[in-house]
């Protein structure tokens, strides 16, 4: 009894719902003797994990279907052991590098190196290449990129690769240029709602189109969001209306929190409070900039719309920072010492002149 | 003096004692029976007080021709003559010491030839005449010792009076006094200057005078006297002296008393003495005195009426103003010494010195700064805004006060060695003490090494086959050539006497080390009176150079006990110790059998101690070795003295309980000079006493590197000024590494960034440099908590908004620091950046938020919180690893998204609903193989509403859970190769658990049957591929039946005991399993699979 999202996950391109025109290029692409590199970006929750699945059915059959997990062991250039699961199946292979963080160089050189070198073992394949998934290639160090540039040439034979991103911006331009872009853009609210729809009607549940509605609207355009969003609501209410609360995650509700600290009090000792929410936040795996970008949208909701504007320049400043600097909650302090005094300067009448 | 007046005391006491046996075997104590006896006989009393009264009279009246008379006559002529001797009171104390002698000179002849030392007493009987001939021996004896000791110390004496009186300021008085010399004025005198010090001779015998005064009066008829009485009396007489000189008015026939008995008291003296000395003073010092009256003094201002309710604020001055005139003026040098003798205190801000450029400046030429004002302080240095209690001091004890200019004065003007005015006298006289008790020490130093020599000699020509018994042959050959040892060895203490301070404790120690076999005897049962008798082992502690191993050695020589010295020089890990201990301890020094040739075997040598050196010091290489070492002095028979600087690290844990812990302290600034110069005298150095406290003040009393540093200098020159003292402890300087917090509390205190702060940035980075990979995370931590000081001047409203600047200005420079530090640490390593980061996130912040804590500091949290989030993304990415074959969200969308509602659907449902849900709960995580420990995970990762401490599952849905889940098989994506041998063991620690374990026992043990077979069917499926999961459990049936072969292969392999068939194996574990039944069972299986 899996969850809706995964239970209902279309499992060839026909059974796509939506993106019509990229599902027929795709069947098309499969069915070629010649399938290049590509690189699948677009944002989270628009289906590119599902769309490369189903190609890769459609590529060679059911077999892709019936995959392990191998845990595999890299020793780095200082002794370190890294361990790195692989999820394969006869005809490819799923890795993700940044879960071994810096050292990702290592994998991708070692395993590449390894998978390429081999040829595909069954014969009666409709392809004579392997392929090599790697996710969340944006988040590979430049050195893994270019360990893969020549990788990607040299042994195209064997070897295909699919790189799935959430953009191209972490991705260097040789590589870019040796992939075939394949954009997987958000679905569109109605788009959510037809899939919200059918959801529904699997599980003989009450049907609400204003609630699934909303629910589109809330998920940001992210179908696992808003699936995983409706499953939520039936959980917590067994029956809900139109006006049912969405229940938003644990951390959104303590980010939410976080804000209305700053909004209630403006003093070092406030930002003590908050720094141990914000060390809350990080220790549980909530990545910094999506803390700061949260705490900024639920910032200007709460403040005048003069000083809507100082909130997100703060914050986009500070994610910045988050990005070039080591430790995270400096920055996040920083800047919700930023905002507390933006606050109160505005409210004293000061403008918002600092320095 | 203090000499001197240990003997007096001893002798006053012990004179009296042996007059009452004498007299009647009264086994009271001294004391008492000396009041008793004055209280049976005054008359008797006062004839004894007589002889000596008359002999000073004589004294006084011919001023040092004493002539010898007889005594009786001369008591007559006392009684007569009271009232003449009240107006002769003034004459000269200083003629008394001779007169006495030469009365002694005659007396002594009358009276048996043994009196030739102790005149005194002697005249004394005679002047009893008669009757005291058979205890007078005794008598004699004593006192005549006593005597002794006074005369030497008499003009010590006098020039102590005459320091005080300087110091009092009492300049007036001694004028009058000298033109006068009446009683009276001296009264005054003390009354003023003296109180204090006349206070501590009253407080002795306040009664004494009193009956003094009554045996005066007696004096006159009184005749007959029993010896015995007139030995009791003088002793009483001393005391009495002490009450006398506070209330001087009593009769001139004490202060007669008085002389003889001077040195006695010591405090009493003083008041007598004052007189005598005055006329000294006068003459030797008109300059001096002309020096001292024109230094300009300053009036103090009146102190402020105490307010009981409004207490003084010292923190209004924590950062007042720098000096006003900093630098305007250039501090006089002095001739060198000029200030000895002289103590001065300072109070308030001066003018243009720093109070401790003041001090400085007073200690290079020879004064002595104290931190309080005293009856001893000579001048106070006084700046603005003096404290109020040192103003009242100040007032009460009349001291003078002058400003700094005075003091510049004073220094310019004084002659070298403080000129020959009292108080550098008294201090030449003090230092010509000292370095006669170091001549002395030096001869006894000398003279044991020369016998030591004449062993060695000894030895080594018994050695050559020579006779040893040409003694004269080995002494001639002299000292041997120069001693090359360290200066260190050389003078290291041979004597419990001879050791720097801790004395007690070394003392202590001996004790214990003489009483180890005797309390061996009762196995150590016994605690004895210190508690040491249940010891086997001794810890001593304490920082090092301050004569820990030192101590050791000595006392293990001076107890007689053969030393087996084990240090960090040997290697000490758990086994060493072990086996090298095992020898030791069990056995006796052969010394105690054999000896060397020509030397007598020494029984007590047989005794063996083990000192176990830099116990603390036992470290990487030595693992075990300090539990070993415990468990060994739990248990030795050997005394064991392990030495270590820091007692209380953490592991030095395991000495708790088992050793007696001696504490040793840094020894004070007086117990390592003496010891210092009698070193530098028998090295030929001349290094005055303010250049000595200068290096121990500057190496934190470690006698070891004053010594070293001593001896370097040696090399090159023979002297050392103050400054080059400062110079070289500076240079010498240990370097202590502060500790974060106290790095966090020295930058953010309101001094640090004050306008009269005189540290530079640079002092400030260095402060970072003391640990630079703690200090800026501390001061991140703690620069919210502050009072910051530069808000200080705002209010209200525009008070927050400064507040809020601040901490936004620090909390950003913070940020920027990150970034450096990125550089510093990242792809870049540009290390010398490092300043730079010092300034960005340490300076700076707290340059803005510097101020009073209001709470405590704390600790880094930042490690804590990073090793935390380590280990849930590790969760996370186990979950997310686990979901992987079901879920497409990376780990991020896993935690954001999927997490939440699993949540719901795992942890929420079992809290709501109970244990009815349970098998739904099961259902859904198998659906996304996730683990119980993904479940124990994802509580954990829970925030805010969903956070740990919300979720209340009930106890028994707990236990359901649990059970129900151990009791099925649950599929498995696979497993990490991680975590198939070490991490089980540790998870089957499950508190929760417990509880269902006892509530069903039985069906435990069948369910575990159940799931071993169950099991075993599964490790046949998994046994190579983790292969996915319900596919398996089809697939991989049919594979476990025409593979046997493979299966038994990865049995072997979850199994460490190897060699058992399959089934085996499963017995074994299943046992283990009921024991502590939990999901392991069927993991246990699965993992070992994995292994293989």
């Amino acid at each position: 009894m899996a969850l809706l999202v995964d239970k209902l996950r279309p499992r060839s391109l026909d059974a796509l719902t939506y993106h019509p025109d990229l599902s027929s290029r795709l069947s098309a692409l499969a069915s070629s003797a010649d399938f290049p590199h590509t690189l699948f970006y677009g944002p989270s929750g628009a289906g590119k994990k599902t769309r490369i699945l189903a190609l890769l059915r459609s590529i060679y059959g059911a077999g892709v279907e019936k995959i392990k997990i191998d845990a595999r062991v890299f020793a780095t250039s200082t002794g370190r052991k890294l361990e790195f699961n692989i999820v394969s199946s006869v005809y490819h292979l799923e890795i993700t590098p940044s879960d071994v963080g810096n050292h990702d160089r290592v994998v991708i050189q070692e395993l590449l190196k390894e998978v390429a070198q081999t040829q595909q073992v069954d014969l009666n394949a409709r392809q004579r290449f392997k392929v090599v998934v790697i996710n969340e290639a944006d988040s590979l160090t430049r050195d893994a990129q270019a360990a893969l540039r020549r990788t990607m040439e040299k042994y195209s034979a064997n070897v295909r690769l699919i790189l799935l991103a959430n953009s191209t911006a972490g991705i260097i331009a040789p590589i870019r240029s040796r992939t075939l872009l394949i954009r997987v853009p958000a679905p569109t609210e109605p788009e959510i709602c037809a899939v919200l729809h059918h959801a529904t009607a699997t599980q003989k549940w009450k049907h609400i189109p204003a609630l699934n509605e909303r629910i589109a609207r809330e998920s940001g355009r992210n179908l696992r969001r808003a699936l995983l969003m409706l499953e939520a609501v039936y959980a917590t209410t067994p029956d809900p209306t139109e006006k049912t609360a969405i229940p938003p995650p644990d951390w959104e509700m303590l980010i939410a929190q976080i804000a209305d600290d700053i909004i209630a009090e403006r003093s070092p000792k406030q930002i003590l409070v908050v720094r141990a929410k914000l060390y809350d936040l990080l220790t549980h795996c909530i990545p910094p900039t999506m803390v700061i970008k949260t705490l900024c949208w639920k910032l200007v909701d709460r403040v005048d719309a003069e000083l809507k504007p100082e909130m997100v320049r703060w914050a986009a400043f500070y994610e910045h920072r988050i990005k070039l600097g080591s430790k995270v909650i400096f920055h996040l302090e920083a800047y919700v010492a930023k905002v507390m005094r933006v606050y109160e300067m505005f409210y004293a009448g000061m403008g918002l002149d600092l320095d | 003096m203090p000499p001197d007046i240990r003997n007096f005391f001893g002798g006053g006491s012990q004179k009296p004692s042996t007059a009452a046996k004498k007299a009647s075997d009264n086994p009271a104590p001294k004391k008492k029976r000396g009041r008793k006896v004055v209280d049976d006989s005054d008359d008797e009393e006062i004839t004894e007080t007589k002889p000596k009264k008359a002999e000073l009279e004589k004294a006084k009246s011919k001023k040092e021709k004493p002539q010898p008379k007889i005594e009786e006559t001369t008591s007559s002529e006392y009684f007569a003559s009271n009232s003449k001797a009240k107006t002769s009171k003034s004459t000269p104390i200083r003629a008394k010491p001779h007169e006495n002698k030469t009365t002694r000179n005659v007396d002594t002849t009358p009276s048996k030839p043994r009196a030739t030392n102790g005149a005194t007493p002697s005249s004394r009987r005679s002047t009893r005449n008669i009757p005291a001939r058979k205890y007078a021996d005794n008598e004699t004896d004593d006192k005549a010792r006593v005597l002794d000791d006074d005369e030497e110390g008499n003009d010590d004496i006098h020039a102590d009076e005459f320091a005080r009186k300087i110091r009092n300021g009492q300049d007036d008085y001694e004028e009058s006094d000298e033109s006068h010399g009446s009683p009276i004025r001296h009264k005054a005198r003390t009354a003023n200057g003296t109180q204090k010090q006349v206070k501590v001779p009253t407080k002795l015998k306040p009664e004494a005078g009193a009956e003094m005064s009554g045996a005066a009066g007696y004096d006159a008829p009184g005749e007959a006297k029993s010896a015995k009485e007139k030995l009791t009396a003088p002793s009483t007489a001393g005391r009495k002296r002490k009450s006398k000189s506070a209330e001087l008015e009593e009769d001139d026939f004490l202060e007669e008393d008085e002389v003889p008995k001077k040195r006695a008291r010591k405090t009493p003296t003083k008041a007598t003495a004052k007189k005598a000395t005055k006329r000294e003073e006068k003459e030797e010092s008109k300059e001096m005195q002309a020096i001292f009256d024109s230094i300009p003094t300053v009036r103090a201002p009146t102190p402020p009426a105490r307010d009981p309710n409004n207490k003084y604020q010292y923190n209004a001055n924590q950062h007042h103003a720098p000096p006003p005139g900093a630098g305007s003026k250039v501090p006089p040098t002095g001739a060198e010494n000029c200030l000895a003798g002289l103590t001065f205190v300072f109070t308030g801000v001066l003018d243009t010195l720093e109070r401790e450029e003041g001090q400085a400046l007073v200690k290079r030429h020879g004064g002595k700064v104290t931190t309080g004002p005293s009856s001893k302080t000579s001048y106070v240095v006084l700046g603005n805004d003096a404290g109020p209690k040192k103003l009242e001091t100040i007032a009460k004890l009349k001291l003078k006060t002058i400003n700094e200019d005075g003091l510049f004065e004073l220094i310019r003007r004084l002659p070298p060695n403080g000129g020959d005015s009292k108080a550098a006298e008294k201090h030449a006289e003090k230092n010509e003490k000292e370095e006669k008790a170091i001549r002395e020490a030096a001869a006894e130093m000398e003279r044991t090494d020369r016998e030591a020599a004449k062993a060695k000699a000894a030895m080594k020509v018994g050695q050559d086959g020579h006779r040893v018994t040409s003694s004269a042959s080995s002494q001639q050959r002299k000292a041997p050539a120069a001693d090359s040892r360290l200066w260190t060895d050389k003078y290291a203490p041979t004597a419990v006497s001879m050791v720097c301070g801790n004395k007690g404790q070394v003392e202590k120690l001996q004790n214990w080390l003489r009483k180890w076999h005797n309390n061996a005897k009762y196995h150590f049962k016994k605690a004895g009176p210190d508690g040491s008798g249940v010891f086997r082992a001794a810890m001593i502690h304490g920082p090092p150079g301050i004569g820990k191993t030192t101590a050791a050695h000595l006392v293990a020589k001076l107890e007689g006990f053969d030393i087996v010295e084990s240090n960090a020089s040997d290697t000490r890990s758990k086994k060493l110790v072990e086996d090298g201990l095992r020898g030791v301890l069990d056995t006796t020094s052969l010394l105690g059998y054999f000896s060397g040739d020509g030397k007598k075997v020494e029984a007590s040598k047989r005794k063996l101690v083990l000192i176990m050196d830099e116990v603390d010091g036992m470290s990487a290489g030595d693992r075990g070795g300090v539990g070993a070492l415990a468990a060994v002095a739990k248990k030795t028979s050997v005394p064991m003295i392990l030495i270590c600087n820091e007692r209380r690290l953490p592991k030095m844990k395991p000495f708790d309980f088992v050793t007696w812990d001696v504490p040793f302290r840094r020894p004070t600034a007086d117990m390592i000079r003496a010891r210092l110069k009698t070193i530098c005298y028998r090295e030929g150095m001349d290094l005055p006493a303010s250049v000595l406290d200068a290096l121990i003040e500057g190496s934190h009393s470690d006698i070891r590197q004053i010594i070293n540093m001593i001896s370097t200098t040696k090399l090159d020159r023979q002297t050392m000024d103050f400054d080059d003292g400062k110079a070289m402890s500076k240079a010498w300087e240990k370097h202590v590494i502060l500790k974060p917090w106290d790095i966090v509390g020295k930058i953010l205190k309101s001094q640090m960034f004050a306008p009269s702060s005189t540290a530079t940035l640079n002092d400030k980075i260095e402060l970072y440099f003391n640990d630079h990979e703690f200090s800026y995370l501390m001061l991140q931590e703690n620069y919210l908590k502050t009072q910051p000081a530069l808000i200080n001047n705002y209010s209200g409203r525009e008070r927050n908004l400064k507040l809020l600047e601040f901490a936004d200005k620090a909390a950003s420079s913070i940020s920027d620091g990150d970034l450096v530090d990125r550089m510093i640490h990242g792809t870049q390593q540009q290390w010398s950046l490092m300043p730079t980061h010092a300034v960005f996130s340490f300076v700076r912040p707290a340059s803005y938020m510097y101020g009073n804590f209001g709470e405590r500091v704390g600790f880094v949290s930042w490690l804590g919180q990073n090793s935390k989030s380590g280990k849930l993304s590790r969760y996370v990415k186990e979950m997310q690893g686990h979901m992987r074959l079901r879920a497409s969200g990376d780990r991020h969308e896993i935690r954001q998204q999927y997490m939440p509602l699993l949540w719901q659907k795992t942890v929420k449902v079992l809290q709501d609903k109970g244990k009815e849900k349970v098998p739904e709960v099961i259902d859904l995580m198998d659906s996304y193989f996730l683990t119980k420990e993904d479940y124990d995970a994802m509580i954990e990762l829970g925030l805010g509403p969903m956070s740990e401490d919300n979720v209340k599952i009930d106890s028994q849905a707990k236990a359901t859970f649990t059970r129900m889940y151990n009791a099925q098989s649950h599929p498995l994506p696979f497993m990490k190769a991680s975590s198939v041998v070490a991490p089980k063991a540790a998870k089957k620690v499950k508190p929760d658990l417990e509880d269902a374990i006892d509530e069903s026992d039985g069906e435990e043990l069948l369910a575990e049957n159940e799931v071993k077979e169950d099991e075993e069917e599964d490790v046949d499926l998994k046994k190579d591929k983790y292969i996915k999961a319900p596919k398996k459990k089809h697939a991989a049936k049919g594979a476990a039946k025409s593979a046997p072969k493979g299966k038994k292969r990865g049995k072997k392999a979850a199994d460490e005991g190897g060699d058992e068939v399959g089934d085996e194996v499963d017995d074994s574990e299943s046992e283990e399993e009921v024991k502590k039944p939990k999901k392991g069972a069927a993991r246990g299986g699965r993992k070992g699979k994995g292994k293989a």
